[in-house]
């Protein structure tokens, strides 16, 4: 007999029935099937992600079957993980532009995949790395709201970081 | 008539389209009669009635409007009968909350307008009616309007699309996501990057200033060597202090909820630093390290050779071969005691808040209340010179050229003596439960201080040890990787057994100078140097360490600075005089030269 299948229903109600397994890459909906069925899922099982697109939903799960056999380290040692880069296969997974980038990190937040969501901030930070003021506001299509006096001034109170 | 923008929400973003709007409405109205068509409000039926009246007026073909207008009355009427409380989201660009994008959309929109006012009337309808037709389609219509449009597009008329989408989907990402989520990828950068974006905008400077970004930065390099960028920043007190302040507040905070209510004790006024302003003062010193760019206080009193040293923030203490103990004021350079007693020169020095512990050639230990400058005990016992003392509790620990370390226990007023070395022991150290010894019979060895026991010797051609009088020695435990010496017949298997066993309050390591011109550094747990630094020319009479660097003074006039992890010589600083002492702290190191000045390189 087949096993159950969890359905995933996105937001605009797109039905992505996936394993059990995949679908509890996600910790919300870990908790949520567990909750539900104390005693194991014995026929397919329905949750819906009403803060998920499906073009997002699809890529979210995409990542989550090609991880599934993945076993992340569970260690809540921020710094091992903030020296660790993005791993090569989520690095092209999430070269997508800004607007699908930006969704999957939400979705990775309210589904609560940490993983994912630590890979799409680590995404965001290399956009932001070595850029000059000026780059980020082109980067990410930024108004400057300082007045060239503010400005003049904050630059001075941030030289100390400049050249090592 | 204002057209709906069909974005995927239900509650129309009037703000993010009133400019397109005003475009198609700008052209609708020339060529209409009724200047009424503009209509804020949203439609009503009688109002739809009277579009459509409109349009049939109007000398335009009449097939094309008969699609046009029933289609905008049809789904903008749609739109309002979706229920108010079902929720769906802006997309990034209609929210109206978000402006900094729309400044690019306006400046598109009159170069829109102007292209579009160059074309024949009839044109400029039929093509404001495409506008306004997907404007006012619902999602799944415009995705397939979009598509028709993209398969019937040529290839430059795609790669012009594929150029501009990328030009458009730009997002703030800081300023947009939620708050937990920007200071989490904040976390991911360096100083630099930050210090960049506190300059962006005002929401930018915010985020990234806030305290528990640079609180994270500091966990993350004050006191170790970040293993992301190689950097380290020192310890110094102020980290301290303010630390004791967040975890008070941490005990505030931890208390159940009825914290509301102000019935605590008026919590006194601590000037709180932001944690960058930490962060940047130790930065600015760690770079001044690092260019070695610093100034010298020269400390000049003393007739004979300095031979021992030792500072804290406020007292600079220096012991010579005139029989001397001086006590200088840092901060003004006086000096402002000078202690004598002993009979002959004076060769170690340690101190604490209250008392100074000297040996001297004389083969006695003093033990002086230097607030006073009175000897407030002597110690007799050495059949040589003491050479070395340490303390720690209640405990003195001294090494002498009768080449024996004697422990000294002040309470019970017993005192054994360790025999082993065959020379003069010219340093001695306590860690923990441990002593460790540094002779002129080239070998180190570690003794427990409960028993007397001697539990290891470090020495020897098959331990790659010092083959010179070893001058010093510093246990110390460093947790991250030290880089060792390779060694040819090791494989690399035994390289990769990294982390030692580390026996309780042990040290991990050793740090050891000696006059074969070498500092080496030890594995405590196999006994075995695995590195030796080479670069001074003559003995090394003296070396400090701190988390990061060692500072060494050698009988070849010259003062280096090591990196501690990696054993690179990162500054040599040459001298009139050789170097018999030296001491580090977290942002000067002093050095105490045979030709009786002392030397203070400041680095903050």
């Amino acid at each position: 007999m087949m096993s159950p299948k969890v359905i995933i229903v996105s937001s605009d109600s797109e039905k992505f029935p996936v394993e059990q397994k995949i679908a509890e890459k996600s910790i919300l909906i870990k908790n949520m099937i567990n909750d539900l069925n104390p005693d194991g899922l014995t026929e397919d099982f329905e949750i819906p992600t009403p803060n998920v697109r499906a073009n997002v939903l699809s890529k979210v799960l995409e990542w989550c079957e090609h991880h599934k056999n993945t076993v992340f380290q569970d260690d809540e040692d921020e710094d091992a993980k903030k020296s660790v880069p993005v791993e090569e296969w989520d690095r092209n997974f999430l070269k997508v532009d800004q607007e699908m980038l930006y969704e999957i990190i939400l979705a990775a937040n309210y589904l609560n995949i940490k993983p994912l969501l630590d890979s799409g901030c680590k995404m965001v930070a290399e956009m932001i790395k070595s850029k000059s003021p000026e780059e980020l506001r082109k980067t990410f299509n930024i108004v400057n709201d300082f007045s060239p006096e503010e400005e003049a001034a904050i630059r001075k109170e941030n030289e100390w970081a400049e050249d090592r | 008539m204002n057209l709906q923008n069909n974005c995927e929400s239900d509650e129309n973003s009037i703000n993010a389209t009133n400019n397109f709007n005003d475009l198609i409405n700008a052209t609708t109205t020339k060529n209409s009669p009724h200047p009424s068509i503009k209509e804020e409000s949203i439609p009503k039926d009688e109002e739809f009635i009277q579009n459509t009246e409109i349009n049939e007026l109007e000398p335009v073909s009449n097939e094309d409007v008969s699609v046009v207008t029933p289609f905008l009355v049809k789904h903008i009427s749609d739109q309002n009968l979706i229920p108010r409380d079902n929720f769906h989201k802006y997309c990034y660009r209609h929210n109206p909350e978000i402006t900094c994008n729309k400044s690019t959309d306006e400046y598109k929109m009159k170069i829109i307008q102007q292209k579009l006012e160059q074309l024949p009337n009839r044109d400029q309808e039929a093509i404001s009616h495409v506008w306004s037709i997907f404007s006012a389609a619902p999602v799944h219509h415009r995705q397939l309007i979009l598509q028709g449009i993209l398969t019937q597009c040529c290839f430059p008329q795609l790669s012009y699309i594929s150029q501009e989408v990328s030009q458009l989907i730009k997002i703030d990402f800081i300023t947009t996501l939620p708050q937990e989520l920007s200071l989490k990828i904040l976390c991911y950068l360096d100083c630099k990057s930050l210090c960049n974006a506190a300059q962006v905008s005002r929401k930018w400077k915010s985020l990234a200033d806030d305290d528990r970004v640079w609180h994270h930065m500091c966990e993350q390099h004050i006191d170790r060597k970040c293993p992301n960028c190689g950097w380290g920043l020192p310890l110094m007190h102020m980290k301290r202090a303010r630390e004791m302040i967040t975890e008070d507040e941490k005990d505030t905070d931890s208390q159940p909820p009825p914290k509301k209510i102000k019935t605590e004790v008026p919590k006194k006024e601590i000037k709180k630093r932001p944690w960058k302003s930490v962060y940047s003062e130790r930065y600015q010193i760690e770079k001044r390290w690092r260019n070695g760019s610093y100034e010298i206080k020269t400390f000049i009193g003393h007739s004979d050779g300095v031979t021992c040293l030792k500072f804290n923030r406020k007292y600079l203490m220096t012991g010579s071969y005139d029989t001397t103990i001086k006590i200088w004021k840092i901060d003004t350079g006086e000096c402002i005691r000078t202690l004598t007693g002993h009979t002959k020169g004076v060769r170690s020095l340690v101190f604490d808040q209250q008392k100074l512990i000297t040996g001297g050639l004389d083969s006695t230990i003093k033990v002086w209340n230097y607030h006073t400058g009175h000897c407030i005990a002597t110690y007799r016992g050495h059949d040589d010179a003491v050479v070395s003392v340490d303390f720690s509790n209640k405990s003195i620990v001294s090494g002498s050229a009768d080449h024996t370390v004697r422990v000294w226990h002040v309470d019970s007023r017993t005192c054994y003596t360790l025999r082993g070395h065959t020379d003069w022991v010219n340093c001695v150290k306590i860690f923990n439960n441990l002593i460790f010894s540094a002779s002129d019979d080239t070998t180190i060895r570690m003794w427990d201080l409960s028993n007397n026991q001697c539990l290891k010797i470090f020495g020897g051609i098959e331990t790659n040890g010092h083959i010179g009088q070893v001058q010093s020695v510093i246990p110390f435990t460093y947790k991250e990787e030290l880089i060792e010496d390779n060694s040819d017949e090791e494989d690399m298997t035994e390289k990769l057994v990294l982390p030692t066993v580390t026996t309780n309050g042990y040290p991990t390591h050793l740090l050891t100078s000696s006059l074969d011109n070498t500092i080496k550094l030890w594995d405590v747990s196999t006994g075995k140097c695995i590195r030796t630094q080479f670069g001074h020319i003559e003995g090394v009479w003296s070396i400090a360490a701190d988390t990061f660097r060692i500072i060494s003074g050698a009988h070849d006039n010259l003062i280096k600075v090591w990196d501690l992890q990696n054993g690179k010589c990162l500054h040599t600083f040459g001298n009139y005089s050789s170097v018999s002492c030296v001491e580090l702290s977290d942002s000067r190191f002093v050095a105490g030269l045979e030709s009786g000045d002392v030397k203070m390189y400041c680095f903050e």
